[in-house]
């Protein structure tokens, strides 16, 4: 950890002893029990500005079998952005699994952060699998989270809670997409998943409230397949975008919310509570239609804060 | 809490569809869902009614019950607390601006028909912006000063919510008043089980799972065809 850093390492543990949907799943997993090594994945990244005002990856710590190497600068919109892409040597989350990570962008700094492939979560017969995590944007700070989508396949239990804190200067996109399941796995899959809990809450750093989004997903408890919730669609991304409310205006007005029954898709976007930024939806079938608009969409925010665009994706993502 | 004749004659008249606090002018989101032809006819105007009942349960049906135990207990800044929860956990703007309209509305009356501290209390902080004023926290706030009890003011809470929807219906979509009394009728039958599940949560329980829903809501924010605020 960088002498003199401003942010100290959290010391939360990965409890969610409070989550009552998780109740139901606390058998010690019989392979490896909860905790051993290679269980517990841990990430602390923290970017700042180095003395000649460049963004870089100051501090990095890591736990297996989550692995972040060095940051890179690939990304041809903005040479200047350290991109960083998390991988796990694990394969899966498995039964049993608890995962923290913590992003912290320091003042006036700037990185991309994604995902190396698609999330998979795989069968569980005991446990589930936890992601806790904490973003942490300083004064102007701006950082994109655009992870690859999160597959649940059957009797997957994820649990994944994200606090946020963020300045009233700095803007954070932060874009999670989850699949109905393994598509075309076998016969295929869609929502046979035992449950999925998604909580991302985000506060200013003197503690003042901004939002908090949850949900439970439990297709064998209430079906998904239903006007409202999923309807006929497989693949869903939640976007939030914390910003400026200057900021947020201007993206708001420059976004479209349509159906497009031609081509499967739902677009949505509202503003979240006290201005503090927007809310952005995306339903489709397949996952790559949803990653471009959550790609396109990062792509307008960027050129309203950074004035800059997102390049094209490369081909093999 | 005792259900007697005049508590119960309360409960009909808060309840009521006439209560002036302005549901006639809401759809829950329906009026989108018809346009876009999401919901077409009878089974599916039941499905959607049925799932945004049981949506609202674990969002505005936690918080109002919390609400309704901070007031009878006299815990007015826990009160307070689930009127915050409300709007931070509710993700929709229109939806956002339809809980403080008819929430103000609802305290604002009941200052007219009868003098209660905490009511008084509640509507001096909206008044002044110190608090959202939420409809489910108002409800909440009446129901106690009234002594209506808890499960009542979340089969109202529901209700509300169901009879919403339907009126809306009428309006929107091709189907009849006694289609609409069948699907009350039959969507009140989980109610009581509903409620026994709500009553055991707390505020981190407070979920929605309503992503086609929220995309409606946000086609309607956008839009410039309406008939209703939501």
């Amino acid at each position: 950890m960088k002498a003199g850093s401003t942010i100290p390492v959290p010391q939360h543990a990965v409890d969610f002893s409070t989550a009552r949907e998780m109740q139901p799943y606390l058998d010690e997993p019989k392979a490896m029990p909860v905790g051993t090594p290679g269980k517990s994945g841990y990430l602390y990244l923290g970017f700042e500005l180095d003395g000649d005002g460049r963004s870089i990856m100051r501090d990095l710590d890591r736990r297996a079998p989550l692995i972040v190497q060095q940051e890179l600068y690939f990304d041809e919109g903005m040479p200047e952005m350290p991109c960083v892409y998390i991988l796990s040597s694990g394969g899966p989350n498995v039964d049993g699994d608890r995962y923290r990570q913590y992003f912290v962008v320091r003042r006036d700094a700037y990185a991309h952060i994604s995902t190396g492939a698609a999330t998979k979560l795989a069968e569980m017969r005991y446990n589930y699998s936890g992601l806790s995590q904490h973003i942490v944007l300083e004064e102007n700070a701006y950082l994109e989270y655009l992870p690859e989508p999160v597959i649940p396949c059957r009797h997957t239990r994820y649990i994944c809670d994200t606090d946020i804190v963020v300045d009233a200067t700095a803007t954070l996109f932060y874009s999670e997409i989850y699949m109905g399941g393994r598509k075309y796995f076998g016969g295929g899959e869609s929502f046979l998943y035992d449950v999925l809990s998604v909580c991302t809450h985000a506060r200013r750093p003197d503690g003042e409230r901004l939002f908090r989004e949850k949900f439970v997903v439990r297709p064998h408890m209430r079906s998904v397949r239903t006007v409202g919730v999923m309807a006929d669609y497989e693949v869903f991304a939640n976007v939030v975008v914390l910003t400026p409310p200057e900021h947020a205006d201007a993206i708001y007005d420059a976004t479209q919310a349509y159906v497009d029954p031609e081509n499967r898709l739902a677009v949505g976007i509202t503003r979240l509570p006290g201005g503090c930024g927007l809310l952005y939806k995306v339903l489709g079938d397949e996952t790559e239609p949803v990653k471009r608009l959550v790609r396109q969409f990062c792509s307008r925010v960027r050129m309203q804060v950074k004035g800059r665009a997102l390049p094209e994706e490369f081909p093999w993502r | 809490m005792n259900d007697n004749a005049t508590t119960v004659m309360r409960l009909l008249a808060f309840t009521d569809s006439a209560f002036p606090v302005g549901t006639f002018a809401f759809s829950g989101g329906l009026e989108t869902a018809a346009d876009i032809g999401a919901v077409y006819d009878e089974a599916t105007l039941e499905e959607y009614v049925r799932d945004m009942a049981a949506q609202a349960a674990f969002t505005d049906g936690i918080a109002a019950l919390q609400a309704y135990r901070a007031a009878v207990a006299g815990d007015y800044d826990t009160m307070l607390q689930a009127d915050r929860y409300v709007v931070l956990c509710k993700m929709n703007a229109e939806a956002r601006s339809m809980t403080r309209r008819m929430g103000r509305k609802m305290v604002e009356l009941s200052q007219r028909i009868f003098y209660d501290a905490a009511l008084s209390r509640f509507y001096d902080d909206i008044r002044r912006d110190t608090t959202p004023g939420t409809y489910p926290v108002a409800q909440a706030a009446l129901f106690a000063a009234c002594g209506i009890s808890e499960r009542n003011l979340f089969c109202s809470h529901q209700y509300g919510v169901i009879n919403m929807i339907l009126g809306a219906a009428l309006r929107t979509l091709r189907v009849s008043h006694y289609q609409t009394q069948r699907i009350m009728f039959d969507a009140s039958g989980p109610i009581e089980s509903l409620y026994e599940e709500v009553r055991e949560l707390g505020f981190d329980d407070m979920c929605a799972f309503s992503p086609h829903a929220d995309i409606i809501a946000s086609l309607h924010e956008k839009g410039v065809k309406r008939m209703f605020m939501n």
